[in-house]
């Protein structure tokens, strides 16, 4: 696809915060000679009635922190006619974890037993048969934010009530998940496409028992075996692809995954992956533009 | 450049290079502020947000 007379894919990389990530982004872009353009959406507004875009950009990097801003940006982008990554659809369900779950479990990844629930009766009810201990997630919401593990159906209950007391009304659908029983790590991959870029083992944080970088957990290089590779990228495919987060557990049967991210925070792999993330993703980018 | 503190009138460093949406913090009390830049390369700072509901990875 030429334009305007030049063939150079023009890359745009939307951002609400300039973290680590979106500068190391920008500065692969430029080492590769890529005609780049920062767009701090915060700053700008979008026209929606042109169709402009499409003779600036060939290809977005949707990097908001927010899900929603990220989200709309993406929608913007693809309806001008440019590719987005993440697209808007791809988005939306690696931003919603019962959505999530549903695409991973029909193509048969797997996945927690899950239930879901519209009440706290019902919930209570698919707990016992997921039985103690289990994990009561917000279907949406990040870096581990209102995840409690519960022992007992008496604290599944407190959890529940205060969940349903609030505001969101997305705290009143009740993600359900059994506990994995699992090494005090979990596995998190970097997906380009069909390539694994990065997979790290992050290493809990001490009295916390989740993993999350942003809760102060450490990252190692994962060596991974051909059959959990290939699950880590039928994951990344069963959402629709693009650049993504895998998040996996190792339990007793083998690895499940549990979560997808579409906009990937990398700083913590980027210290032990031996390859170049953010090059990658930006060739990745190159590539699907391309075609 | 150099801004004022809202919080204690102290000095908030901007390097040339900045871009828009960049962090920046008061050495004196430690408030963050992001840098906002218009299409005239006029610079503002912004008291930083509090992490935001849907915010994440
Ligand atoms: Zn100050």
């Amino acid at each position: 696809m030429e334009k305007t007379g030049e063939n150079r894919v023009k890359l745009a990389i939307a951002y609400d915060l300039l973290r680590f990530e979106e500068k190391a982004l920008y500065n692969e872009a430029q080492k590769l000679s890529v005609p780049v353009e920062m767009m701090h959406v915060d700053s700008l507004s979008f026209d929606l009635n042109t169709s402009d875009y499409i003779d600036r950009y060939d290809v977005l990097l949707q990097r908001c922190i927010s899900h929603s801003r990220g989200l709309h940006v993406s929608a913007i982008f693809e309806a001008m006619g440019i590719l987005a990554i993440n697209s808007y659809e791809v988005s939306a369900i690696c931003d919603d974890k019962l959505l999530t779950t549903l695409r991973l479990s029909r193509k048969g990844i797997p996945t927690p037993k899950t239930r879901v629930a519209f009440n706290q009766e019902q919930a209570l009810k698919a707990l016992d048969e997921l039985g103690y201990p289990a994990v009561i997630k917000p279907i949406v919401g990040s870096w581990g934010r209102l995840v409690a593990r519960v022992r007992d159906r008496e604290e599944a209950a407190a959890v529940i009530e205060s969940r349903a007391s609030g505001s969101n009304p997305n705290d009143h659908i009740l993600y359900l998940q059994e506990y994995i029983k699992r090494p005090q790590r979990d596995i998190r991959a970097i997906v380009a496409g069909d390539e694994l870029i990065a997979t790290v083992y992050r290493y809990q944080p001490p009295n916390d028992w989740r993993t999350n970088v942003a809760r102060g957990g450490t990252s190692e290089e994962a060596k991974l075996g051909d059959a959990e590779r290939e699950i880590l990228l039928k994951a990344a495919e069963a959402v629709g692809g693009g650049i993504l987060g895998i998040d996996a557990m190792e339990g007793p049967s083998g690895i499940v995954v549990h979560e997808v991210n579409s906009t990937v925070e990398f700083r913590g792999a980027s210290t032990v992956s031996t390859n170049n993330i953010p090059r990658k993703m930006v060739e990745y980018a190159l590539r699907v533009a391309k075609r | 450049m150099e801004f004022e503190c809202e919080q204690c009138g102290g000095q908030v460093q901007v390097p040339k290079d900045a871009l828009s949406g960049e962090l920046v913090s008061c050495k004196d009390c430690g408030s963050e502020y992001e840098i906002m830049i218009d299409e005239n390369g006029t610079i503002e700072l912004k008291a930083a947000e509090e992490v935001g509901e849907d915010w994440g990875e």
